[in-house]
């Protein structure tokens, strides 16, 4: 007997609708405490260059709380995988946009005004801006040690005698850009002492637990004397996976013991948070005469700019994903993420999975129209059914609807497979 | 400092305000109204529209001493007795909401155009939105929840 569902399949009311509709929803830009102080964050002006920082001139200007630095930090690191974040850079900068200082102040002028008034003597270094170059034996580094920072290898069968019997052979070399979630409401939050003595930060967040996580490594101090408080989210779509004003705000309460206040202009949004990693995609794909693949070899470079965040795991999902949903025997695939000078690249809708149909779409038009078939018909011949097995040894014993997708578009489009350049 | 006189959701108010201050800054900071949203503050996203004089504006392309005299229509405004606004109520059973910082938005320009308007076509619709960005994508189920209000009796 099928069990009846309440909601799968039924169209619910959110929870959160109304207080959306009539204004009342509170985000934490509009979050306004008594006796609150603003926080604003001095940011590297160049990509690569090591620094050092004079705040004094800075911290005697009337109405400036406190500035702080990396030397204010117990931990001054984070990052979602791989710690290579600095709270505020100590050194170096390793890209436009790196936290440097966090004037508190009793007004957002005086913070823009200490802000101006705080020296940071960079001394350039050469910088490397694509992922190619980045590779190199002799490029700049943007941390210790190769820019490499992930190789993702997946190997199937033996592509080398799958192009042998190919009967055609594409090889092309696709990009994507970066992109930026651009979600509406940029950063915003408050911190303040709750009145259990937590140190208590109000942010829109997609993480509340790491974000804790994160708070209690950089502070030292137990994770129960933390308290996130997620409030209404103005959109997020992987941006806001990673630390932004967290440690900042937190460490400025904890420290001052007064409400702070940070609230990011859409600018300083755009140059702090992730992109979505730009791929450079090279592809070889060979099938018969009659349009089954047979051999597929792809090349990923990822473009994760500045910091890792989460380009192991975009980066070894497009290698996952990079044939598609199509059957291939032979497969060879290399994935790769390269640090950069670039802004850091993260998580973006999709997470990797995005980008390579990009490529393997165009494979097989481009095979299709070398065979003289429909572009339809190759991926009929070659798409996943119920029980066919991945690139990476999977065997899809679940719902592989796609026969069914395609065949559904084909009678709604009125697509006649038999008429020539049918699509 | 200067001294403005607004109507704001039917309640007059006095305020001194820095010369410089936007409306928008006025209305949430001042009056707290903070329905109004500050998404990309130069008058492209819409997140912080409002309705002056019966015209919807870019409250953060607004003076506040721009303001003076004018009778402004906030989110928290379309309210009446307890009772939702007909297009709140259409947002609401479309499912027109999601992250819901461009709602506030949306809904006056909707309001603007219906009270023009009140019986809009589907491009009219968009082209009343046209000014407001939804990040989540959900323009579809928007014009649907204007279309739903469309021909509503504005009691006010």
């Amino acid at each position: 007997m099928r069990m009846s569902l309440d909601i799968v399949g039924k169209n619910m009311i959110r929870v959160d609708a109304l207080s959306k509709v009539t204004g009342k929803a509170i985000y934490p830009a509009d979050v306004y405490m008594d006796n609150m102080l603003y926080g604003k964050t001095l940011r590297s002006k160049v990509p690569h260059a090591y620094i050092t920082v004079n705040t004094k001139e800075a911290e005697n200007i009337d109405g400036v709380i406190k500035i702080f630095t990396c030397k204010d930090v117990p931990t001054n690191e984070h990052g979602v995988v791989f710690k290579d974040h600095e709270v505020f850079c100590s050194k170096k900068v390793r890209r436009i946009g790196d936290p440097i200082a966090f004037v508190v102040a009793t007004d957002i002028k005086t913070c823009d005004l200490a802000l101006e008034k705080i020296k940071v003597n960079y001394e350039e270094i050469e910088g490397v801006f694509d992922p190619i170059s980045a590779m190199k034996e002799d490029a700049p580094k943007v941390h210790e040690g190769n820019n490499i920072m992930y190789h993702y290898k997946l190997r199937k069968g033996d592509t080398e005698k799958g192009f042998e019997s190919s009967y055609v052979i594409a090889e092309n070399t696709y990009k994507t850009h970066m992109v930026d979630h651009a979600f509406l409401q940029p950063e915003s939050g408050v911190s303040y002492i709750d009145e259990e003595g937590r140190v208590t930060v109000v942010v829109a967040t997609q993480y509340p637990h790491y974000d804790r996580e994160e708070i209690a490594r950089a502070l030292n101090i137990s994770e129960d004397e933390i308290r996130i408080i997620n409030a209404s989210i103005g959109g997020a779509f992987g941006g806001r996976e990673d630390i932004s004003l967290q440690i900042h705000l937190a460490l400025a309460a904890k420290e001052i013991k007064r409400p702070i206040k940070v609230v990011y202009s859409r600018e300083e949004s755009f140059i702090s948070h992730s992109k979505r990693h730009p791929l450079i995609m090279k592809y070889k794909t060979g099938a018969d005469k009659n349009g089954k693949l047979l051999a597929m070899e792809a090349d990923i470079i990822g473009d994760t700019g500045a910091y890792a965040s989460w380009a192991t795991n975009v980066l070894r999902k497009a290698g996952v994903h990079a044939t598609g949903p199509y059957y291939i025997p032979n497969v060879k695939v290399d994935s790769i993420a390269v640090y950069t000078n670039n802004p850091f690249a993260g998580a973006m809708r999709g997470f990797g999975a995005t980008q390579p149909p990009i490529a393997y779409e165009q494979q097989m038009d481009i095979l299709a129209e070398e065979l003289g078939i429909d572009p339809i018909t190759i991926r009929m011949k070659n798409m996943f059914k119920k029980g066919s097995e991945t690139a990476t040894g999977q065997i899809l014993t679940e719902s592989v609807p796609l026969e069914e997708c395609l065949n559904k578009v084909l009678e709604d489009m009125d697509l006649n497979l038999d008429r020539k350049g049918a699509y | 400092m200067i001294e403005i006189q607004l109507t704001v959701n039917g309640k007059d108010y006095t305020v001194n305000i820095e010369e410089d201050k936007r409306l928008l800054d006025v209305l949430r900071e001042d009056l707290g109204f903070t329905g109004v949203k500050e998404g990309c503050s130069e008058g492209e996203c819409g997140a912080c529209t409002v309705i002056m004089d019966g015209k919807t504006v870019n409250s953060c392309m607004v003076m506040g001493f721009q303001a003076n005299g004018s009778n402004i229509v906030t989110i928290e405004g379309l309210e009446k007795d307890g009772q939702l606004h007909p297009i709140q109520q259409a947002f609401i059973d479309i499912g027109a909401v999601q992250c819901g910082y461009c709602t506030p938005g949306m809904i006056l320009s909707a309001k603007a155009l219906l009270d023009k308007n009140p019986n809009p076509t589907k491009e009219e619709i968009r082209e009343g939105i046209s000014g407001n960005l939804c990040r989540c994508t959900g323009y579809s189920k928007i014009v649907k929840a204007v279309e739903k209000a469309r021909g509503y009796e504005d009691e006010s």
